[in-house]
């Protein structure tokens, strides 16, 4: 289903800081190290292969490169180097609630974000009820979500996010919102998911929920993959090393 | 041809989108006025009466032998929608980049939206520019306009003149993604570009040499065939319409080729 290919992923960090006037002024003056430091690889030569239905967690330190993968094989980003090739439609939980507009109400919002991950207009027309009642905000539906809590706002990004049933799954980090009762709800919807064949990238810090639905198990560290296997043994092997 | 049917295969796929983007965009704009949409109607309608009366009745420009208020007036619909459509969709793609950064989306989605978007308010201002026309049948102005068949051309003059300025729009929010100048460039360009067209004087006022040159203002050529239409009542030649077409379809061309080229360098720039 995902085929990873030797990947690899160049930022320039100098993009950020050098492309001015007045650095070019002062850089005349300091005689600049070479420009080759600004070069940043997030992910080095990757390869990891996904077969159908099977859900591959990944693991790693903060700005271990997990993110990065996550959006190149979404489509988000084009790998510098190396090829991916997805069999298959992608429904990316990246990030929730992407492209909600706060001055919109629920409803509306719920037709923007809905448009932006892919849905189709008449999908969205019978899905509407169902996502309306999974996120528990019906008495708010004409609020403009500006006046929404945190909390709410997720439930609802949560419920439009997973109200498809995705031939491949990428989820970032995201079982853990709203309170007590819709996290259990939301887990619930996931595990369902899952457990429905669906394939899934799957990236967390919490090893328990890694070790509850993976199938296999990705670290990667500093770009590069460490060990690709056996969901936990490589975990087990990971929070050792987290530990010393 | 496969390559036009898979761009036109996805342009369907992602109607919906543009759809709630244009949507969006008018909510947000009216949210919480009392008169709404009705300022899409009002606006122009107050900002041609300060243009006609800052020009015909301040500044006592005329052009001789036709309607001054409807040539002004066409002009300024018509250089108005330009500016603004290549202005918004020039932002269009860095405003959007927190959303770029997280979901796969066709990026050309974003400044075409905006011409589009502009393109409804453009279309809302076509009423009361038909009515200062319907007017001068009454005495609005020194001249009567006449409407007649060749206004059905209309349509195609501002067709080219949307692809134009979609051309525009891709090619310059494309280059402000690397080049953040370009906004505050733009804003100047724009200035003096409005002045460089004939949108409130006529091209007779200048030197012979220069009115060969406006010829190779593209705005130029889109405002001279909708008012040989409106004011004249004739048909522009089959050679202008052919330009029409050609610098429509061009520019176009080769905003989309640029676009195309840079848009997986945009993630880096975010």
């Amino acid at each position: 289903m995902i085929k990873i290919d030797n990947v690899s992923m160049m930022f320039n960090l100098g993009i950020e800081k050098d492309f001015s006037l007045k650095q070019a002024f002062i850089n005349i003056f300091t005689k600049k190290s070479k420009r080759k430091k600004d070069e940043f690889w997030a992910l080095k030569d990757v390869n990891i292969h996904v077969g159908k239905g099977e859900v591959v967690g990944l693991i790693g330190s903060n700005g271990a490169g997990k993110s990065t993968l996550l959006k190149v094989v979404s489509g988000v980003m084009k790998p510098t180097k190396g090829k991916v090739t997805v069999n298959g439609v992608i429904s990316p939980m990246i990030e929730l609630g992407a492209g909600f507009d706060p001055n919109l109400t629920a409803r509306e919002n719920i037709y923007l974000n809905g448009a932006i991950l892919g849905y189709s207009k008449k999908f969205l027309n019978e899905k509407f009820d169902e996502i309306v009642e999974f996120s528990e905000l019906r008495e708010f539906l004409d609020v403009p979500i500006k006046n929404f809590s945190s909390g709410m706002t997720a439930k609802l990004a949560f419920s439009i996010a997973t109200i498809v049933n995705p031939e491949i799954l990428i989820v970032d980090e995201i079982l853990s919102v709203g309170d007590i009762k819709f996290q259990e709800k939301s887990k619930a919807k996931m595990m369902e998911m899952i457990k429905g064949g669906t394939t899934v990238l799957y990236v967390s810090h919490s090893l328990q929920s890694i070790k509850d639905l993976c199938t296999k198990v990705v670290w990667i560290e500093h770009g590069k993959v460490i060990k690709i296997g056996n969901t936990e043994e490589v975990c087990d092997e990971y929070y050792k090393e987290q530990m010393k | 041809m496969t390559k036009v049917k898979a761009i036109l295969g996805n342009f369907k796929r992602y109607w919906f989108l543009m759809t709630q983007l244009i949507g969006r965009d008018f909510k947000v704009k009216y949210k919480r006025s009392v008169l709404g949409i009705l300022w899409s109607l009002l606006n122009p309608i107050l900002m041609m009466t300060v243009m006609a009366v800052v020009f015909s009745q301040m500044f006592k420009f005329k052009v001789d032998g036709i309607n001054y208020l409807v040539y002004l007036m066409t002009g300024i619909i018509m250089f108005n929608y330009f500016s603004q459509a290549s202005n918004m969709a020039m932002t269009s793609v860095v405003e959007n980049f927190t959303l770029i950064n997280k979901v796969y989306i066709p990026k050309y989605i974003f400044p075409v939206a905006k011409c589009l978007f502009i393109g409804i308010d453009f279309l809302l201002t076509l009423i009361p520019w038909l009515a200062i026309i319907g007017l001068s049948y009454f005495g609005l102005g020194e001249y009567t306009c006449h409407f007649n068949v060749y206004f059905l051309m209309l349509p195609y003059v501002f067709l080219c003149m949307f692809l134009f300025t979609v051309g525009m729009g891709l090619l310059l929010s494309c280059l402000s993604v690397f080049l953040r100048d370009i906004w505050h460039i733009y804003g100047i360009v724009l200035t003096l570009w409005n002045y460089l067209t004939p949108v409130f004087y006529s091209i007779e006022i200048l030197p012979t040499k220069l009115q060969f040159l406006m010829h190779f203002n593209p705005l130029y050529q889109f405002l001279n065939a909708a008012r040989t239409i409106v004011l004249y009542g004739k048909c522009p030649s089959l050679k202008t319409l052919g330009i029409l077409g050609f610098i429509g379809v061009g520019m176009l061309i080769i905003g989309s080729l640029v676009f195309r080229k840079k848009q997986d360098k945009f993630i880096y720039y975010v």
